[in-house]
């Protein structure tokens, strides 16, 4: 009896601190710190709480790269407000999941927003299995390129297959030779969201076609992480073809979904329980059988 | 001294006249009309392009916006049908006749055409490009409405886009339906052989339509643009052949005078005449 109470009396303690923990890591209340730093001429980019938001100044307006969550509306207006007193006009979305299109709701009434026309169904048909509610699509969508001109200057969005998702659009700042992936290129090893249309046997060739597509850039801004450079870029698709290779060659040899798991684990850092072993573990069994 | 106050004199009237001139050409009160077509669906018929009013509850989508001096009298006939702001705006193709209200309406409204067709904007130095353009596909979502714009290829110019309303079936082809025979801009890249594949492209794109705004001229039907389709063949097999005959250059054009209608002084003969020997003289 006693036995049973301490354990009873244990577990209560352990759900209220993870209660809190939770609770103090999802209120909302407090989104965590962004910091903006400077990339080139007019090119800013804000890292912190979801994906990377680059930030193009021009004289007759801002086009954002993505709006993270849409608790970090207030802090990306602050950011921006501190290199430019020009309004926000255009938001180009590299993809549906919410860390980078969940400003989307807060952002439309004053600007435009464009995304791949799957991203934007991918919203419309609440895709992501862990998004908060209420995302909002872009009202504006395209099926291959896009480009915004403002003030002279000019960012492009092309869609060059599936990867991430089946809607990632990369972006390019001809002037500024410089690229922004999405999540083409996130972190140190690719989150492959099946259910939201990803792929690994076509992010190489996707990735493939953004080097041989003639966009001439040298600085890349990754979805997630610091800015880096072309030749990281390239390391990051060969990891993906090696984990791909591997990943094929695990489950060729009929081995489970448990232990090519603890292969992503051992080899390529992905954590049990990620979204990684959520969203892209199934699928690839299925892919790369 | 008295020389000089008579070349002022002169100068004066001349530019009056010009004035003059240039005011009475330039269609001052365009005799537009603006006809329901079908649910929230309007279309602006009379000077210049055809323009397609889409009205939602969130605003209005125009298809072209004719020449500059035709924006208050849109603005009017659409305030005629509607309270809603216009949001949007997308157009066909690079032509005056169809982008000419882009500069008056860029300060309220999204403009959206295809990347050749503002490059040939720009080209041009013709007022009001676009801000936002696309390759192959763009769609815009207003109010739970949809209106779908894409590049079928080349044919009046190199930069046509044809326009989907998928609710209300209906499309609006710009210039790539106008009027009773084709002008090839090919200036502008358009081209003749490509422009019965363009059409084709349309028609087998899956998009289900069955009533069609032409870029000139009244509201016709899907058949009358496989009818057009058919009648822009039957051109190029007309003239292909005159060429492998060898005839030369004014007996072709009597012909398409003859046979198509082409006016001698009219910019068919302008724009898609003496391309035609260069697609066609191979």
């Amino acid at each position: 009896m006693s036995r049973t109470f301490a354990i009873r009396l244990f577990a209560g303690i352990l759900l209220l601190t993870g209660s809190w923990i939770a609770y103090t890591q999802n209120t909302g209340k407090q989104p965590p710190q962004l910091t903006l730093n400077k990339v080139k001429d007019d090119l800013y980019e804000i890292e912190g709480d979801g994906g990377n938001v680059a930030v193009y100044i021009t004289n007759e307006g801002v086009i954002l790269i993505d709006d993270k969550f849409d608790q970090d509306h207030d802090q990306i207006l602050e950011k921006v407000k501190s290199v430019t007193n020009q309004p926000i006009k255009y938001i180009l979305s590299t993809h549906y999941h919410a860390d980078h299109s969940g400003g989307n709701a807060k952002f439309l009434p004053t600007a435009e927003i464009i995304s791949t026309a799957n991203a934007r169904t991918n919203i419309e048909k609440h895709i992501q299995s862990n998004a908060p509610p209420g995302v909002m699509p872009a009202k504006v969508v395209f099926t291959t390129e896009s480009a915004v001109f403002l003030g002279g200057k000019e960012v492009r969005a092309r869609y060059f297959g599936r990867g991430h998702t089946n809607g990632d659009a990369m972006m390019y700042f001809p002037a500024l030779r410089t690229l922004h992936t999405g999540d083409m290129m996130a972190g140190t090893s690719p989150l492959i969201d099946y259910p939201g249309g990803g792929s690994v046997v076509e992010w190489t060739k996707t990735l493939d076609a953004v080097m041989n597509s003639g966009w001439d850039f040298d600085t890349v801004i990754p979805g997630h992480g610091p800015v880096t450079t072309k030749a990281n870029l390239m390391t990051y698709r060969n990891n993906v073809e090696k984990l791909r290779t591997r990943a094929a060659s695990v489950i060729r040899e009929g081995k489970s979904m448990d232990e090519l798991g603890k292969v992503m684990t051992a080899e390529f850092g992905w954590m049990p329980g990620s979204l990684q072993f959520q969203w892209s573990l199934p699928g690839m069994m299925t892919e790369l059988k | 001294m008295r020389k000089t106050l008579l070349v002022r004199f002169s100068t004066a009237v001349l530019v009056s006249v010009g004035v003059w001139v240039a005011y009475t050409q330039t269609p001052q009160s365009p005799p537009n009309k603006i006809e329901k077509l079908k649910d929230d669906l309007y279309v602006i018929i009379g000077n210049g392009g055809n323009v397609a009013v889409y009205v939602t509850g969130e605003g209005v989508i125009l298809i072209d916006d004719k020449f500059e001096p035709d924006f208050p009298d849109i603005m009017a006939k659409v305030k005629s049908v509607t309270n809603q702001p216009i949001k949007y705006v997308l157009n066909t193709h690079h032509h005056g006749d169809h982008t000419g209200g882009n500069a008056k309406f860029l300060p309220s409204a999204e403009i959206i055409s295809h990347a050749n067709a503002r490059a040939n904007i720009i080209q041009g130095k013709q007022p009001g490009p676009p801000r936002v353009v696309f390759s192959q596909e763009t769609a815009v979502f207003l109010g739970s409405k949809e209106v779908r714009a894409r590049h079928f290829g080349r044919g009046h110019t190199n930069g046509d886009a044809m326009i989907y309303f998928p609710a209300l079936r209906t499309i609006h082809t710009g210039d790539l339906m106008a009027g009773t025979s084709p002008l090839i801009d090919y200036g502008g890249g358009g081209s003749v052989v490509d422009w019965t594949k363009t059409l084709d492209g349309v028609m087998n794109s899956g998009w289900d339509f069955d009533t069609v705004i032409p870029g000139h001229g009244p509201v016709a039907k899907k058949a009358d643009l496989l009818a057009y389709r058919n009648n822009i063949e039957k051109l190029r097999n007309r003239v292909s052949g005159l060429i492998r005959e060898g005839k030369p250059k004014d007996d072709v054009a009597k012909v398409l005078t003859a046979e198509f209608g082409w006016d001698p002084k009219g910019l068919q003969m302008q724009r898609g005449f003496e391309g035609l020997f260069t697609e066609l003289g191979r």
